[in-house]
């Protein structure tokens, strides 16, 4: 399968995309049929639970649309084969989780460097270490600032299996336009249950798809015919790493405002907003609808994009209500992103109440009983936040 | 809002098809348009132990995938029923395989403790001759109702006993008509697709066994079952 060569015809997307098609499927399927209708050509991946599927499907699917697949020894050949692909002109991705996450630190950090367009899936299990297989929200900063450098990657943390299918598609765009490697930011739930989807061909939504093209073994004469092929992630002077870096941040700086998303709702007249991310975002829409039902005045604010952060989005929503409780799977992951966002100016207004659940789900009865005991006045402002 | 929807659990032994059944449930209510959410209690177990399935169905978005009570409680097992204690609340119904577990002691306000079963529909209980039955684990909140139907006995004695969760199957649509039995029938053969192709007879036999859980449980809820704490 893999020693097949794919044919141009095959490169395009997959026939049976065209349309619209609803489906009921796991979170891992939702990833490959995503991958396939951004025109992926090959997966390198190590098996880890609860990501394992999406090498499963992928495999299955593959040979069909004339797409590769290859299981190498461990995460880092994964992650390096990837970005061996895509410098050889192919739309490579990967899919990890936990400790696959942490081998996957130093190809991400090429990739940051080389701006290589990588992208890979993180479906989040429980940690540290082996922890579980099952679920939790604590790779948030280990997909932001895992590598050493300064965490150039953009991840998206979806909320639900459209979202999935968006997003993922969304970071093959992204990846290719902006050139920073792009993280898709799932858990184990998203990852195992199954619930419905509405396929759909990007093309056909004009999703801006870039082409790809080879950045080794090109024709011509270096210096004569073309410019040099010279990617560099190693430098002998310490001015010359800055000299080459510098323009790589401010490309990254430059990116975040029309990159961050969020979804925000139930603002008006709010004296408690509730933020999370991902699956439990979901938890948190679901109670602040159930508690607006009953005229309790409570809002929500869901960062999409975790990386670069919608910093003013937030500021916004907390300049008009310095209340907000800040519910994760993590032991203070995303409130630490939102202390970075919202800087020194609402540091001394801001009340951050918390509800950590490490490696727990979070269910909407949780989020409505927490909000109702802060507007009871029954909890106390949290003042380890700052030291977490 | 997500209350006015259905929260289901299942649990039982690993291998009992508990996560099939749970599956095909959620698959009903898809394709009956409606939102479905299933979710597999899962660990680094292949087999053996207790195995839990979540689902939700209804109009409204779901939140959650997990959620903290189900309206139905599924159990096939003593061990798995241990497991699910803590999704019981008053609103809460309990169906069981009575063929499994003996039916539970309840303690009613106005008579105080009595043993009752629901009646088998097949009247397969009085036919057994020593009971080997799990006893049914003490149940700490007050429920709605009780329902034991003895599928693993309706299996074995009439259809085949790999059909078991089968006909727990239909008697979980049925119970709240959560889904309707056709759909039921449309899922199953969605989600079995390939093993009815190369044997398209466990189709009769699938679909029959959801038959006699569907009508078990058309049965079982005419009548009204006491609501005592257990």
């Amino acid at each position: 399968m893999i020693n097949q060569p794919v044919t141009q015809e095959e490169k395009l997307l997959t026939r049976s995309l065209e349309g619209e098609k609803r489906a009921f499927m796991y979170g891992n399927e939702v990833v490959v049929w995503a991958a396939l209708a951004a025109g992926a050509e090959f997966l390198f991946g190590y098996p880890i639970t609860p990501q394992n599927e999406v090498m499963h499907y992928w495999s299955r699917l593959a040979p069909r649309y004339g797409r590769g697949f290859l299981q190498t020894e461990d995460e880092l050949s994964a992650g390096f084969a990837v970005l061996g692909g895509i410098m050889a002109g192919a739309r490579c991705f990967s899919a990890t989780a936990g400790p696959g996450t942490v081998l996957f630190q130093e190809p991400l950090s090429m990739a940051e460097m080389m701006r290589i367009p990588m992208v890979l899936v993180v479906q989040q299990r429980g940690g540290p270490s082996t922890a579980t297989v099952i679920y939790s929200q604590q790779e948030v900063f280990l997909t932001i600032f895992g590598g050493n450098g300064e965490g150039l990657r953009v991840v998206y943390s979806p909320g639900s299996h459209q979202e999935m299918y968006d997003l993922t598609i969304k970071a093959f765009a992204t990846a290719w336009e902006y050139r920073f490697p792009t993280l898709v930011l799932g858990d184990g739930y998203q990852a195992k249950m199954r619930e419905p989807v509405t396929l759909y061909d990007p093309r056909e939504k004009g999703i801006d798809l870039k082409p790809t093209f080879p950045m080794v073994g090109l024709k011509g004469v270096p210096g004569v015919d073309r410019e040099p092929a010279h990617w560099r992630n190693a430098f002998s002077v310490e001015e010359e790493l800055y000299e080459v870096l510098k323009p790589i941040i401010d490309d990254f700086h430059r990116a975040a405002p029309s990159l961050s998303e969020k979804e925000e709702g139930f603002l008006e007249g709010v004296e408690l907003i509730v933020v999370a991310h991902g699956i439990v975002g979901r938890s948190v829409r679901s109670a602040v609808r159930e508690l607006r039902e009953k005229d309790i005045p409570v809002g929500f604010f869901r960062p999409i994009t975790l990386r670069p952060f919608p910093d003013k989005d937030i500021k916004n929503v907390l300049t008009a209500c310095s209340r907000l409780l800040v519910v994760e799977s993590a032991q203070g992951q995303l409130a630490k992103l939102i202390r970075i966002a919202i800087g020194g100016e609402l540091e001394h207004s801001l009340k951050m109440y918390t509800y950590f659940r490490p490696g727990l789900g979070i269910t909407a009865e949780e989020v409505v009983q927490e909000a109702r005991a802060i507007l009871n006045g029954e909890r106390e402002k949290d003042a380890s936040v700052a030291l977490l | 809002m997500t209350l006015s929807n259905k929260r289901i659990v299942m649990g039982g032994e690993g291998g009992q098809g508990v996560q099939a059944a749970a599956d095909i449930l959620a698959q009903a209510a898809y394709e009956e348009g409606k939102e479905a959410l299933y979710i597999p209690n899962f660990g680094i177990e292949q087999r053996g132990g207790v195995s839990l399935a979540f689902v939700q169905v209804g109009e409204e978005p779901i939140g959650s995938p997990k959620f903290k009570y189900a309206h139905l409680i599924v159990a096939l097992s003593g061990r798995s029923l241990e497991r699910l204690q803590g999704y019981i609340n008053e609103e809460s119904i309990i169906l069981y395989d009575s063929s499994l577990l003996a039916p539970p002691q309840v303690s009613d306000e106005v008579i105080g403790w009595q043993c009752y079963d629901t009646i088998a529909p097949e009247a397969f209980a009085e036919r057994r001759l020593t009971d080997q039955r799990q006893s049914f684990p003490e149940i700490t909140s007050k429920v709605k109702h009780i329902y034991g139907l003895p599928a693993s006995e309706m299996a074995q004695n009439k259809l085949h006993p790999r059909v078991a969760n089968i006909i727990i199957l239909g008697a979980t649509a049925g119970v709240m008509e959560i889904v309707q039995l056709e759909s039921t029938k449309k899922a199953l053969e969605t989600r079995l697709e390939n093993k009815l192709k190369r044997d398209p007879a466990l189709k009769n036999l699938n679909f029959r066994a959801l038959e006699l859980g569907w009508e078990a449980a058309a049965r079982m809820i005419k009548r009204p079952v006491s609501t005592g704490k257990i």
